[in-house]
């Protein structure tokens, strides 16, 4: 199974897959500052005008809160997750009852590695795998957003 | 710095602190309120100025903390407020009559679909979070500098630069979509609607032509429309120009609305 150490960092996003589960994962380097990050990250409501892989996003992004999220990936389904960990500028783990994705800011010299790990599995993998979409372009296509919005903030005079 | 060299230096930026906070609160009573208290918590701390950012920042400083305290707990607006305004106002006789009275009889009660554009932008930037709608109001109306905002809002330069960047994309997006001056596709008729009501024989395309946003909105240029649009707002001052007193007038109703708005919703 992949690791955050070894993911590409140039976005390209990895799926790897297992018989009861399989891992998607991105990380790309941000010259932004992580507090820039970290708040493109955590502030709910303003996530759907940058991110073009959500549709919406309802609630706090808050530990112990439970957020509703539309992805493009499958918009006619609203996924209640719940936000697990927080560290601020850090980490942060969102979960449900099929797996759990955890977003990592490593610092840099010119900002941060982002990095996004998404494990879905369990005994009913099997059985749902073949209905699952691929992540990999959504997965890029967050990566490569939140790089572009944080290095316009980042830039700005 | 002694206390007449303070009392100088502030009377020079008094009116743009003034307008400043006007367009925060939207009360008249709250923004002298908090301008004179201002200055008194200034004139105290005057001897803990350092002078390490100029005294303009150091009591705009003073003046955006004494206005989030007040505003903290209020409930921010909707982006269609104007929407929900007019329905009040079309439902409200008085309000009409006393405006009219006002636009016959006041030296500072004309009408000027400029001063209306920026009295819109004053209801609607309320929608943005209170951080967002400061930081831009700082940047884009008043020309602090981003290291100056982060003194005066006690963030960090980067936090700034989030609020400028969200708070100015929000308020492009909305105006695109909401604005008829430009966008033909746009919803919102009201400064248009209420010079044909204020200035019954005015040419409206010559009144509209006076307004550069306007002139230019075939560009399509959306961040050039905003930032004409935030020209306008630094131009006026809406305690002293020839639409002041109407424009006060209508922003003081346009604040009950949503005062009585927000408690039912």
């Amino acid at each position: 199974m992949t690791t955050t150490s070894t993911l590409a960092q140039t976005g390209n996003a990895q799926t790897e897959k297992e018989r009861f589960a399989q891992q998607t994962s991105v990380s790309i380097e941000i010259n932004a500052d992580a507090a820039i990050v970290w708040t493109l990250l955590t502030q709910a409501q303003d996530i759907p005008r940058w991110n073009s892989t959500i549709v919406s996003l309802e609630g706090n992004i808050a530990v112990g809160d439970k957020i509703k999220l539309v992805s493009y990936l499958d918009p006619k389904r609203t996924f209640k997750i719940k936000v697990k960990e927080m560290e601020a500028e850090k980490h942060m783990l969102w979960g449900d009852n099929q797996g759990k994705r955890t977003f990592t800011l490593t610092p840099t010299e010119k900002g941060v590695t982002f990095s996004m790990v998404e494990r879905m599995g369990g005994l009913m993998y099997p059985m749902y795998k073949k209905y699952l979409p691929d992540f990999d372009e959504s997965f890029n296509k967050f990566a490569a957003d939140l790089k572009k919005e944080a290095e316009l903030i980042a830039n700005a005079q | 710095m002694t206390q007449d060299q303070f009392t100088t230096e502030f009377e020079a930026f008094r009116a743009q602190l003034k307008s400043y906070l006007l367009r925060i609160t939207t009360s008249v009573p709250d923004t002298e309120d908090i301008l004179q208290d201002t200055y008194i918590r200034a004139s105290e701390k005057l001897s803990t100025f350092r002078g390490e950012s100029s005294l303009k920042t150091w009591v705009f400083a003073i003046g955006s903390n004494l206005a989030r305290d007040l505003l903290r707990a209020q409930k921010r607006w909707p982006e269609n407020v104007t929407d929900i305004c007019k329905e009040a106002a079309l439902n409200n006789r008085e309000f009409f009559q006393e405006s009219m009275q006002i636009r016959a009889t006041s030296q500072h009660g004309n009408f000027e679909i400029r001063e209306h554009v920026a009295f819109c932008f004053t209801c609607v930037s309320k929608s943005l979070p209170l951080e967002q709608q400061l930081t831009l109001l700082l940047k884009e109306v008043y020309h602090f500098k981003v290291k100056e905002i982060a003194e005066i809002m006690e963030q960090t330069e980067a936090m700034v630069k989030y609020y400028l960047h969200t708070g100015r994309s929000k308020m492009i997006e909305i105006f695109d979509r909401r604005c008829s001056l430009i966008n033909k596709e746009g919803i919102c008729h009201q400064c248009t609607e209420l010079n044909g009501i204020y200035n019954p024989k005015q040419d409206q395309q010559t009144e509209l032509a006076k307004v550069q946003m306007a002139r230019d909105a075939e560009t399509g240029n959306k961040e050039h429309l905003f930032d004409l649009r935030m020209k306008i707002l630094e131009e006026l001052d809406p305690f002293s120009s020839g639409a002041s007193e109407l424009q006060l007038h209508h922003l003081e109703h346009n604040r009950q609305v949503m005062e009585k708005h927000l408690e039912k919703n």
